[in-house]
């Protein structure tokens, strides 16, 4: 049990014990009160805000979870702007490793995409398997976490397209995307997953992914955050719970929608 | 009488707490990204590209917990915002806020009294016309935050919505305005409120207001007559 200390008991004893010991009248002790309540308010600026309300936080993100998965369309589409300029070479490069990931085929072989979980038939795709299914591209706005936007061309197969391949059993409710991107990964809803645009991208602007853009493969949508979008894929897990992820188990919503 | 019911009293403080923390957690979250260019481009009209927003002045701590108080806080702010506006529509408070015909000629006989122009404050009844314009504008800036926010949350699902506002980018350029407009109308309350009529300070925390201590009555500008006249019932010499 924690010990706390008895903060009304010490709104009320306290002021005029000190006030009593410093021999201040009154109006004098107000405006050292005041004072100290002014620093107490700086204190609290940049900082998390008080630790109590974390469950109404957390409430709160469970309630707009429910609100955002009420909003989401299958047939809202994203279309960048016309105007929008490709960002090209100034797309960022995010990862959680030390270095750029790159796969490495001496030690692990060579790389392939499982698709697993709740599936009649399990796949194991080598990045020509992949090339070789039906492609599909679109010019699509980035959505960042951060704030920023940056437009490319995403080709590959449709995540809908491998469900169908797989055989998705209907217990399948959440998808987990792992990578070798150390252990990040993140899982979504199966709705965001099937959506039109969510895609397993092996190109980028028309070229194979480099390294620092998740090579060989990632999932891409629109309708997710940025880092909901793993990088880096090696399994496409389909589950009958939700999994959590990277960021979302350090306080990111899992959500994640646009 | 009270001067202000206790639901407009206790929305504006519950308004206070909300949107000090959504302005606060909003900054932490710009300054996660302090700029508005798309990548790969140049953005024309914010002179502070890159320039985070002082740590003092924001909160939440990171962006993840800035984002946690956003998206909570919002639903307090909106919803506090839906009850007031109900209540001056229902109850008739609204009419001390629209303004009125002349508007225009009263706000610039205001100035013209602020700038010790004009000697005698302007006749006014609840409000004189630069509060009316200032409490009018308020709710409605309100909204455009809110309207601007919901576009740049939703830009998939509410796609025409953050078309409408120009695009994601332009949808969280005019999200930015909207918060620049409500610290600039409520930087301008504060030192109004304690240049000139200090003695609301009370009416909007129990009700009570003293109407011949107004700043009409004291006939009060910033920091000018601030105490209550003595001789205020005396007609002006020379007139």
């Amino acid at each position: 049990m924690s010990r706390r200390p008895d903060r009304s008991d010490e709104a009320i004893r306290l002021p005029s014990h000190i006030a009593e010991r410093a021999g201040l009248d009154r109006r004098r002790f107000l405006a050292a009160a005041s004072g100290a309540l002014g620093t107490l308010a700086l204190a609290a600026c940049d900082s998390m805000g008080p630790r109590s309300a974390k469950r109404v936080l957390m409430l709160a993100e469970s309630g707009n979870e429910k609100i955002e998965r009420m909003l989401f369309h299958h047939t809202a589409m994203n279309v960048p702007r016309a105007s929008a300029k490709a960002a090209g070479s100034h797309f960022p490069a995010y990862f959680i490793s030390d270095t750029v990931p790159v796969w490495d085929e001496s030690l692990n072989g060579v790389w392939h995409l499982e698709v697993g979980g709740l599936v009649r038939q399990p796949l194991k795709l080598s990045l020509a398997d992949l090339a070789a299914l039906p492609r599909t591209g679109y010019r699509l706005d980035h959505f960042c976490v951060e704030g920023w936007t940056a437009v490319a061309t995403r080709t590959g197969v449709r995540l809908a397209d491998l469900a169908r391949l797989a055989g998705v059993q209907p217990g399948a409710r959440y998808v987990d995307f792992a990578s070798f991107d150390s252990d990040y990964h993140e899982s979504w809803d199966i709705e965001s997953a099937m959506h039109p645009q969510t895609i397993v991208v092996y190109a980028q602007d028309g070229h194979y992914l480099n390294a620092a853009w998740g090579a060989p493969a990632r999932v891409y949508s629109p309708v997710k955050l940025g880092y909901k979008n793993t990088k880096y894929l090696t399994r496409i897990m389909f589950l009958p719970e939700r999994n959590g992820g990277y960021w979302s188990d350090r306080g990111y919503e899992w959500y994640g929608g646009v | 009488m009270k001067r202000h019911h206790a639901v407009v009293r206790i929305t504006h403080w519950v308004n206070v707490i909300a949107l000090t923390i959504m302005i606060g957690s909003g900054l932490r979250i710009f300054n996660a990204y302090p700029a508005f260019a798309r990548r790969g481009e140049t953005f024309c009209c914010y002179p502070f590209e890159h320039q985070p927003i002082p740590a003092s002045l924001t909160f939440g701590g990171w962006l993840a917990g800035a984002r946690n108080w956003h998206f909570a806080m919002m639903w307090v702010l909106g919803i506090n915002g839906l009850i007031y506006l109900a209540f001056i529509y229902l109850h008739g408070e609204w009419r001390d806020l629209v303004p009125r015909r002349g508007i225009v000629r009263d706000a610039r006989e205001m100035v013209r009294f602020y700038l010790t122009v004009r000697k005698d404050h302007p006749r006014q009844g609840k409000h004189n016309a630069l509060q009316r314009l200032a409490y009018f504008a308020m709710p409605i800036v309100g909204i455009l935050a809110v309207v601007t926010g919901i576009a740049i949350w939703k830009p998939v699902q509410l796609a025409p919505l953050t078309n409408l506002l120009g695009g994601y980018v332009w949808a969280r350029y005019w999200h930015f305005w909207s918060m620049l407009l409500l610290v600039a109308l409520t930087v301008g309350h504060i030192f109004m409120v304690f240049t000139v009529d200090p003695y609301s300070i009370p009416s909007m925390i129990t009700g009570k207001y003293r109407p011949e201590w107004s700043p009409e009555a004291r006939n009060a500008r910033p920091f000018v007559h601030l105490l209550p006249q003595p001789t205020q019932h005396e007609p002006p010499a020379g007139s």
